[in-house]
């Protein structure tokens, strides 16, 4: 039995096949879900996307939105999602520091 | 400027003069009554100017033409993209708005205040007018202007205010001379093709607007890529949503993006076609009754839409670039047709000039040695 994942954002579909289970980050925290969940309707945070699959744990950022799980259908709606292996640390690193001095200023 | 020799025999351009040459000439050679010149086939004027001045206008000609198809080209394959872009956004917001009716649905029994679907009475209208970022694109940007001020016009009429949120360069420079007389609450300008980060500053806007009730009202108006040679200036409702997830135009007319044909920029036998597709009515996914929500209705759909508003913007950003690019083609087409046009004409009226000029040197030089020959 396995869950079928759709991550969709306003102009492309980041993931759209089988995966063994996922951890989701929502408003009120982080939920797992495997085969067979309860049908759920949730918003999605700002956070990780955790997705299981074949024993390895890949990530994806997502920037929030919103998700629907269904029988054995996962459908999540996010306004930008990023794969982590697309990710760059190296490039991340400037951003960050300058978002953290835009915190502290705040 | 009439083409004119310094020999005593003159020869000139304008076929209505007879000319009657000296005796001495006309025996030897065929009389040059008539200019061999049959009017022109395309040109409206006639082409009067030195043989100098002709071969610069060719040249410049020329590359007018390779510029403009080089142009055309190139937006040939922008539509393309253009295309696939707003494609790639389908599954999203079909999916978005196909969850959004569903909700609304089992949340209809609580009584739910959603902050964008409240319906006010409309006393300020903000209007997000969405131009092209360059020139070059036929009557693009003047349509989608023309349609703006119109609407601007009926509001006023009905005693409305209006407020524009301008995106595009070409709209920008438009209402920035209307400034004081219009209220413009941000300019916009995009690059290349539209982003998420751009929708988002667009709606972020139309969203604070809406909500601290500066405005009752906030409507959009893109252009409908309709078909490769005509698009259509459309006015959408953005704001109040309506409860059913379905869009309307100003006037009520639906404009539901699940009803929409689309078009396929595509090569049939090595030419360019457009290729039609219907969007397929999806079966209804029946809402499970059991479906729990995590968290509050209300928290659900304040999360759904601001990703609605997302991609209802960024659909109108993508449509209207599909539509300016494939205006661009269509000019850059007929200005390549004109060219080779013209190019034709000149090259025309150049031969002319230059036989006539051999013709006339020539004569000049037989004449002379003509009269040079002992009478006999």
């Amino acid at each position: 039995m396995t869950l079928n994942l759709c991550v969709l954002t306003p102009n492309r579909s980041v993931w759209n096949s089988e995966v063994n289970g996922i951890i989701l980050p929502t408003n009120n925290g982080q939920i797992g879900v495997l085969p067979n969940h309860a049908p759920t309707a949730t918003a999605v945070d700002i956070g990780i996307l955790r997705i299981r699959l074949n024993d390895q744990w890949l990530t994806m950022a997502l920037m929030g939105g919103f998700a629907r799980i269904g029988n054995n259908a996962i459908t999540i709606l996010v306004n930008e999602a990023e794969r982590g292996s697309d990710i760059d640390p190296q490039e991340a690193q400037k951003p960050l520091e300058i978002a953290e001095a835009n915190l502290r200023k705040a | 400027m009439s083409c004119t020799s310094n020999s005593v025999f003159r020869v000139s351009s304008n076929p209505s003069i007879n000319l009657k040459p000296s005796i001495s000439i006309e025996t030897k050679f065929n009389p040059f009554h008539q200019l061999p010149y049959s009017s022109k086939p395309t040109s409206r004027f006639q082409i009067k100017c030195t043989i100098r001045k002709i071969r610069e206008r060719l040249s410049t000609v020329k590359n007018t033409q390779k510029i403009a198809e080089a142009m055309k080209l190139v937006s040939a394959a922008k539509v393309r993209r253009a295309q696939e872009a707003v494609i790639n956004g389908r599954p999203f917001s079909e999916a978005l708005a196909r969850m959004l009716y569903h909700i609304n649905e089992s949340v209809q029994l609580e009584d739910v205040d959603v902050p964008l679907a409240s319906v006010r009475t409309v006393r300020k209208v903000a209007l997000v007018v969405i131009t092209g970022e360059r020139g070059l694109c036929g009557g693009f940007n003047n349509a989608v202007i023309r349609k703006a001020e119109s609407r601007i016009q009926e509001l006023q009429k009905l005693g409305l205010d209006c407020t524009i949120i301008s995106v595009g360069k070409k709209g920008n420079a438009y209402f920035s001379r209307r400034m004081p007389s219009l209220f413009v609450d941000r300019f916009v300008e995009g690059e290349g093709f539209p982003t998420v980060k751009e929708a988002q500053t667009i709606a972020d806007d139309v969203f604070s607007l809406f909500v601290s009730e500066q405005v009752d009202k906030v409507e959009m108006l893109y252009t409908k890529f309709v078909s490769l040679i005509s698009s259509d200036p459309v006015i959408q409702t953005l704001l109040p949503i309506s409860p059913k997830g379905k869009v309307v135009d100003a006037y009520g007319n639906s404009v539901d993006a699940l009803e929409d044909e689309f078009f396929r920029l595509t090569t049939k036998e090595g030419k360019l076609a457009v290729e039609r597709l219907k969007v397929g009515k999806r079966s209804e996914l029946e809402l499970h009754p059991l479906l729990e929500f995590e968290q509050d209705p209300v928290q659900i759909i304040d999360a759904m839409m601001p990703l609605y508003l997302n991609s209802q913007i960024l659909r109108a950003l993508q449509e209207s670039l599909a539509s300016e690019v494939a205006a661009r083609m269509n000019a850059m087409n007929n200005a390549t047709e004109n060219a080779v046009e013209l190019n034709t004409a000149l090259t025309m009226v150049y031969n002319r000039k230059r036989q006539s000029k051999i013709t006339e040197e020539l004569l000049e030089i037989v004449a002379g040695a003509e009269a040079l020959r002992p009478l006999d």
